[in-house]
């Protein structure tokens, strides 16, 4: 395919196809660097927090957590949906930026959704700690139980579990029929009898023939064609959650498109975090390079952008509907007990990203980090904006209260970037971190030299 | 060797003139049938707004191309650009539209003597003064950064400089931000404060979608229009299938706006937020229905496959299908608040003053295809247009 | 029958694929191809027909969304009708996340369940592996050999096409 010669390589460092192999599967080999044991001790001590926090949450129950009369939802329902927004940016970049041909996503794809996957699955744990008696969570699903009640379909919340289950299993097989291929090529490689059984046994038989390629690849990309509706439909049915209410800051229209936006925004700002750090451990600076660096952070510009544009218009709608109720919510949020919050908020998500506008900033990884890095806080503080600063002056200005977090919920939180990147640092040894055959089938139209050299 | 330069040629300006006499026809019935002032008031806006904002998406198509750098669709980007020069006429009509009565039958807000409790609150927003400014606003932006990005794509058609390229880049940033904040505002302030009592946030990005789906759309008409007639032999059906695949996609986003705001407001059910579905629910019903049929249903269906995105007889019908489905979309959001459902209607008024509308914007859109070259060779993804295949 | 086969490799797609131009000119059979990615027009120069896992997705997408559609209308309508909050029992915009979550279930399970069963896909499957170079950086093409003379002109036509490495097997 003929390719513009105006255009960027997005693939350093004069590749061939062998090359490309060593590289992305030197990670896995050897022993473990010094700082990939650092990183574990860290996260699995968070993990432990974690573990103590569940426990006393499960023995004791939700007493054990801030959460009073007014505020029924607080850093739980935060986290879920920080994590779940987290979540989005694997299939948004595997499923929409294939749609799009979006080359430069190859480099980042399989560690963005393995990053998805395990973000959903600290997503999902929020819910099922905050009902209190976990053994009781198949309650959830329609069974046919001995009471002859099925759940309410009209609950916002029970549509929440079939999108989060459906996301999570929908992403696991994309995710996991991505790997098959490279699977194959790690058990070809692999040099011990017992890793061979093993990748063996995980690439399901591949052999790479050209009719398996064929119908693998029709298999990707409707897979990307249902998950492209599917990543906008999750987000817009956790802020169904809030907005199917009528608590003034909740009930808005734009909460759908709004949510989802910035669900991507801050997935891609975790991906930044975790790539940059990653390239640089893993040696995969030729793979990752900065100008995928850039095409995140204009995605990032984008996103936080439309996030702008909808927290300006709610507030001018607010003051323009003429509800009291929903004037007042907003001038508490922006200057009320919380109002900290708010502009944490207003200047993480609005402010900083708004820096990528100058290519120097958003050519630096430095910046992006440090940027990066605002964004995942900025993006929590919204949700907690949400919950908290909506029901902490409900309707009765006689129940209104304050609302701190406990030591048990701290602990939750921590807990779950625990196992984020405890999940994470297990992926990269297991696991190819860049899908390989992918970055082959790019390397002749996007690496840096144009014809691939003859070896041996 | 293809003809490069699109010549409008006696026929067309007769064809064209021909539409544009049917409207002014249609215009005169209304006034001598005595459809009452709300009415014919009411089609000018739709259509003055419909067509106009089918110039921003022209313009649309080629800047968030330009800063997605993608390739495959500098063969047809002249369209887009053509287009973009009903935004000054459409403009003009809609400001003698407002000057000559269309505030007062339009817009409930202007009856200062008789502002309830809650338009009072909106004054700061809702007046006059402050109305036409931002209208002004809106327009300078939109003229000047669409004049700018045509003449910075001609430049660099003359001689193919990055320079040039960084320059369409930056111009078309400003442009997509610029349009992305005043295409919200706007619809606010012409569609919206219709119905002055009522909000809804999602509102201006409902009609963005709206509008985008249908500017795509009416770029494949054109396309096929000027291949039918022997120009742009070059576009061929993997273009289409991306187009295609564009009107695929937005229809459905288009209704999953929709139904974002239907079903959220269909279920907190509070009643100063349910009275807009009320209304058209009871009595503009077929409208209502048609609207999700039309705009979601057939385009779904119709584009699902693969093969069908990419033959020219169903994806023009689709396009043609969806530039209806619109109007009829923006006909829903008018005329319950501007006329009411006793005097609304679809008649000869409403037909032909559409029909001469589509005259005059084929007319402007020639004229601004006449202006150039239709395909921009020097431009660095033109190569890249030529050879592009889409598998899927 | 005649079971035996030549392997034969390139290091290059493009140079694969006009390998296969030449020898399918001299009335090679090609039996299989096997190469480290999805090779661009590969699928057309062996004259394999497009995929039909798009209807398996379609109609396992349109079976998953009547499942949850009318499961729903069943339990509010005649399993068990309760009033949520002065709603309708037969709450049609309600229904529909639920309708379309369960129309992208099935539509993605479907879809990968039939292909790992059409080609025997499977944890723990045993494949015959040609040459495990192939999951790297060689294209393997793998063409039908027949009797002795056959073989060697085919072996000929293989090496004047630029493959390399080129193998006999019974």
């Amino acid at each position: 395919m003929y390719v513009s010669p105006i255009r960027e390589p997005l693939i350093r460092g004069e590749k061939n196809y062998s090359q490309v192999t060593k590289d992305i599967l030197a990670p896995m080999a050897g022993k473990p660097s010094k700082y990939w044991y650092m990183g574990m001790t860290l996260s699995s001590a968070a993990l432990v927090f974690g573990a103590w926090a569940t426990f006393m949450t499960i023995y004791y129950g939700i007493g054990t957590w801030g959460l009073n009369k007014t505020v029924g939802w607080g850093w739980g329902i935060t986290n879920f949906v920080w994590w779940v927004g987290i979540g989005h940016a694997g299939t948004f970049i595997s499923a929409i930026l294939l749609l799009f041909r979006q080359k430069w996503r190859t480099s980042i794809n399989r560690s963005a959704e393995a990053m998805t996957l395990i973000a959903i699955a600290c997503a999902g744990f929020f819910p099922l700690i905050h009902m209190g008696r976990l053994l009781l969570g198949f309650f959830i699903f329609p069974y046919p139980n001995t009471r002859e009640l099925w759940v309410n379909f009209n609950s916002p919340l029970l549509w929440d579990v079939f999108a989060i289950s459906t996301y999570f299993l929908v992403s696991l097989i994309f995710w996991y029929v991505g790997l098959i291929p490279d699977l194959g090529t790690v058990r070809d490689k692999a040099k011990t009898k017992i890793r061979k059984a093993i990748y063996g046994f995980l690439s399901f038989g591949w052999t790479g023939s050209v009719k398996q390629w064929s119908r693998h690849e029709t298999v990707s990309l409707i897979l990307a064609g249902l998950a492209a509706p599917l990543v906008l439909s999750v987000h817009t049915i956790v802020s169904f959650d809030f907005a199917t209410s009528v608590i003034p800051g909740w009930h808005t229209t734009i909460f759908p498109p709004y949510f989802v936006s910035g669900a991507v925004f801050s997935g891609f700002a975790m991906v930044l975090t975790l790539l940059i750090v990653a390239r640089k451990a893993l040696n995969l600076e030729e793979y990752i390079t900065v100008n995928h660096i850039e095409s995140m952070n204009k995605v990032i510009i984008l996103t936080g952008s439309i996030v702008g544009i909808a927290y300006i218009t709610e507030f001018f709608m607010a003051w323009y509907s003429g509800v009291e109720y929903e004037q007042y919510a907003f001038l508490n949020r922006a200057f009320g007990p919380y109002a900290w919050a708010y502009w944490i908020m207003m200047t993480c998500n609005v402010v900083t990203p708004q820096l990528f506008w100058f290519k120097k900033i958003r050519t630096s990884l430095v910046a992006t980090f440090i940027i990066s890095i605002f964004v995942n806080i900025g993006m929590w503080f919204e949700r907690f904006v949400i919950v908290v600063t909506s029901l902490h002056r409900d309707y009765l200005p006689s129940s209104w209260v304050m609302y701190s977090p406990s030591l048990v919920e701290v602990g939750l939180y921590v807990g779950t970037l625990g196992l984020f990147f405890t999940l994470f640092l297990l992926f990269i040894r297991v696991f190819p971190v860049i899908a390989i055959a992918e970055v082959k089938s790019v390397l002749k139209s996007s690496g840096d030299h144009k014809k691939t050299a003859h070896h041996e | 060797m293809e003809n490069n330069m699109f010549k409008l040629t006696k026929k067309l300006q007769t064809i064209g003139f021909a539409m544009v006499a049917i409207g002014l026809l249609a215009l005169a019935y209304g006034f001598i049938a005595g459809l009452g002032g709300d009415r014919i008031i009411a089609n000018l806006h739709l259509n003055g707004f419909y067509f106009m904002s089918l110039g921003l998406i022209g313009m649309f198509f080629v800047a968030v191309h330009a800063i997605a750098e993608s390739g495959w669709q500098v063969s047809m980007q002249r369209v887009g650009e053509a287009m973009s020069y009903f935004i000054p006429v459409g403009g003009i009509i809609m400001l003698l539209v407002f000057l000559f009565g269309g505030m007062h039958h339009l817009f409930e807000w202007t009856d200062e003597a008789h502002l309830d409790r809650i338009l009072l609150g909106k004054v700061a927003y809702l007046n006059q003064p402050f109305f036409y400014i931002r209208f002004a606003v809106f327009f300078a932006g939109w003229i000047l950064l669409a004049w700018m990005i045509r003449k910075t794509s001609r430049e660099l058609d003359i001689n193919g400089d990055k320079k040039y390229f960084n320059k369409l880049r930056k111009y078309s940033a400003f442009y997509v931000v610029f349009l992305a904040i005043t295409s919200v505002i706007s619809s606010w302030d012409w569609l919206m404060s219709i119905d002055a009592h009522w909000f809804s946030t999602l509102y201006g990005w409902y009609v963005f979608s709206s509008m985008l789906v249908t500017g795509f759309s009416v770029i494949v008409i054109f396309t096929f229009v000027l291949k039918k007639m022997g120009y742009m032999q070059h576009v061929n059906d993997e273009h289409i299938h991306d187009m295609a695949k564009y009107m695929f996609g937005l229809s459905i986003f288009w209704a999953y706006l929709w139904f974002s705001q239907y079903m959220l407001i269909w279920y907190a059910n509070i009643p100063e937020e349910t009275i807009y579905f009320y209304e058209r629910l009871k009595y503009f019903d077929t409208i209502f229905y048609m609207n999700l049929i039309v705009n979601f249903a057939i385009p779904f269906l119709l584009l699902m496959t693969r093969n069908s995105k990419r033959v020219f007889w169903v994806v023009v019908p689709v396009a043609v299908i969806i530039f209806i489905g619109h109007w009829i979309d923006l006909y829903q959001l008018i005329m319950p608040g501007a006329v009411g459902h006793e005097a609304a209607g679809i008649g000869f008024l409403e037909i032909g003053l559409t029909i001469g509308f589509i005259g005059l914007f084929m007319l402007v859109t020639f004229y601004g295809l006449s202006k150039a070259p239709l395909v921009p060779k020097n431009h660095p993804f033109y190569e890249e247009s030529l050879h592009y295949h889409t598998n899927y | 029958m005649n079971n035996s086969y030549i392997t034969a490799y390139y290091y290059d797609e493009e140079e694969l694929l006009e390998g296969i131009r030449q020898i399918k000119e001299k009335g090679v059979e090609i039996l299989d191809v096997m190469t480290p990615f999805p090779v661009h027009g590969l699928d057309k120069a062996i004259g394999l027909r497009r995929s039909r896992l798009t209807r398996v997705a379609f109609w396992g997408g349109t079976i998953g969304a009547l499942i949850g559609f009318l499961f729903q209308a069943w339990v509010f309508t005649q399993a068990y009708v309760i009033n949520f909050g002065g709603k309708p029992f037969f709450a049609v915009p309600s229904f529909m996340p639920v309708t379309f979550e369960m129309a992208v279930l099935f539509s993605a399970f479907s879809m990968v369940l039939a292909f790992l069963i059409y080609f025997k896909l499977g944890p723990g499957a045993k494949p015959i592996i040609y040459d495990e170079r192939s999951t790297d950086d060689r294209f393997l093409l793998i063409v039908k050999a027949g009797d002795a003379d056959e073989t060697k002109n085919i072996e000929k036509a293989l090496s004047q096409a630029g493959a390399e490495g080129i193998k006999h097997k019974a």
